[in-house]
């Protein structure tokens, strides 16, 4: 199968891989439901001008991104992921909100400190392939309690906006935190159609829904967008992309690919070199993230908003990106 | 027929269906596969941005 043959698959893919999950986890998350998104008091006039969504991807560690905005006096809304959310808290910078959507049972609960570490992990190297952060590249059982400990002293500051697709053992990792938990459920298809996982979603939550992308980081813009309604929005570490200096196989999908289309078949077709015209610098991608950029071009099109990408690299470029640093974004919206 | 052959004795030894075994092993590394190169949500809808069911036809 070649790049776009598989690119066009993934929707397909996804369906079928996530299909029973999210409506599972769904159900089960409704006793701990306590509030919804409607409940989130709108920001405050000078966090309603600008937000600045922060990704997870390599360019938030190698542009020292969260370093440069420590240090600054903004004052706006700060968005984070739940794969950036600890690096943020390391750099000293407290998120506004952190989101989370992806369903896997065993990884994202990795990323807020995880209290089954070691049986979680046996046998999966994903973290290793890691990127972002060496620290989570190390793994290590210290580095591990370190999270949990960080994420407990401030989870009380960050509202987290969990989907209903959460797995129970991130569900009773941030209660046990004690982070303020604010739900919604993903927008994954049309509630009208026959069959729609969203009307099934919504009949066992009654939850709002928001579009997501198909991953958490575009989740992220569209919250900050059209629930928080912040008129001027960046992203950082939105790099969907790869330096050409990375070996394939310290990319996420890469054993995956080897296990579905068979070593000899995932070569660098698989994983083609894109030149952003902004900063005149070339990355790879890979099937999954050309998807997500594809989705995120998608959802910035239809809709006619701008996205600030102050990544600094990366292949997120397109009508209604805007690139720009992010040092100028925190000078014309700090 | 099979009814003719059914045994008045049990065997010692576990019958294990390899077979069976390895189309098991087989759908696990197709769901692992799927896993990642899935996405980390399904993604169809790419019209709509927020829906809240409770304003439907309003």
């Amino acid at each position: 199968m070649d790049f776009d043959g598989l690119v066009n698959d993934i929707t397909d893919i996804g369906y079928e891989w996530h299909k029973d999950l999210i409506v599972q986890n769904s159900a089960n998350n409704v006793p701990y439901m306590d509030e919804t998104l409607k409940a989130l008091n709108h920001p405050g006039a000078d966090k309603t001008d600008s937000a600045i969504v922060i990704s997870a991807g390599p360019s938030l560690h190698y542009n020292d991104s969260l370093s440069l905005l420590a240090a600054s006096d903004y004052n706006g809304t700060i968005v984070a992921i739940d794969g950036s959310y600890v690096k943020c808290l390391k750099a000293g910078v407290i998120p506004d909100y952190v989101i989370t959507l992806d369903p896997h049972p065993t990884r994202i609960v990795r990323w807020f400190g995880d209290l089954d570490f070691e049986k979680n992990m046996a046998g999966d190297d994903y973290f290793s392939r890691q990127d972002l952060d060496m620290d989570f590249r190390e793994n290590s059982l210290r580095q591990n309690q370190e999270n949990i400990e960080l994420v407990n002293r401030y989870a009380g500051q960050s509202k987290l906006i969990i989907a209903s697709t959460a797995p129970a053992n991130l569900v009773q990792r941030a209660r046990q935190a004690g982070f303020d938990m604010y739900w919604w459920m993903p927008l994954v298809d049309n509630p009208d159609s026959a069959g729609s996982l969203t009307r099934k979603m919504y009949n066992l939550t009654k939850l709002p829904a928001i579009n997501t992308g198909g991953n958490v980081g575009t989740a992220a813009w569209v919250f900050a967008q059209f629930w928080l309604k912040i008129k001027n929005i960046a992203v950082v570490g939105m790099d969907l992309g790869y330096r050409q200096d990375l070996p394939y196989n310290m990319t996420q999908g890469y054993p995956e690919l080897v296990q579905m289309l068979g070593a000899e078949n995932v070569g660098s077709d698989l994983f083609p070199v894109i030149e952003n015209p902004d900063s005149g610098e070339a990355y790879y991608t890979d099937p999954t993230y050309f998807w997500y950029r594809k989705n995120t071009l998608d959802l910035i099109a239809n809709s006619g908003a701008t996205l600030y990408n102050c990544t600094g690299g990366g292949i997120l470029f397109g009508d209604g990106v805007i690139a720009m640093t992010l040092q100028q974004f925190l000078s014309e919206h700090g | 027929m099979s009814d003719f052959l059914k045994g008045t004795y049990t065997v010692d030894k576990e019958i294990v269906d390899e077979t069976a075994k390895a189309t098991i092993a087989k759908d696990e590394f197709k769901k692992k596969a799927l896993n990642s190169i899935g996405g980390s949500m399904v993604f169809v809808e790419r019209e709509k941005y927020v829906w809240d069911g409770d304003e439907e036809g309003k």
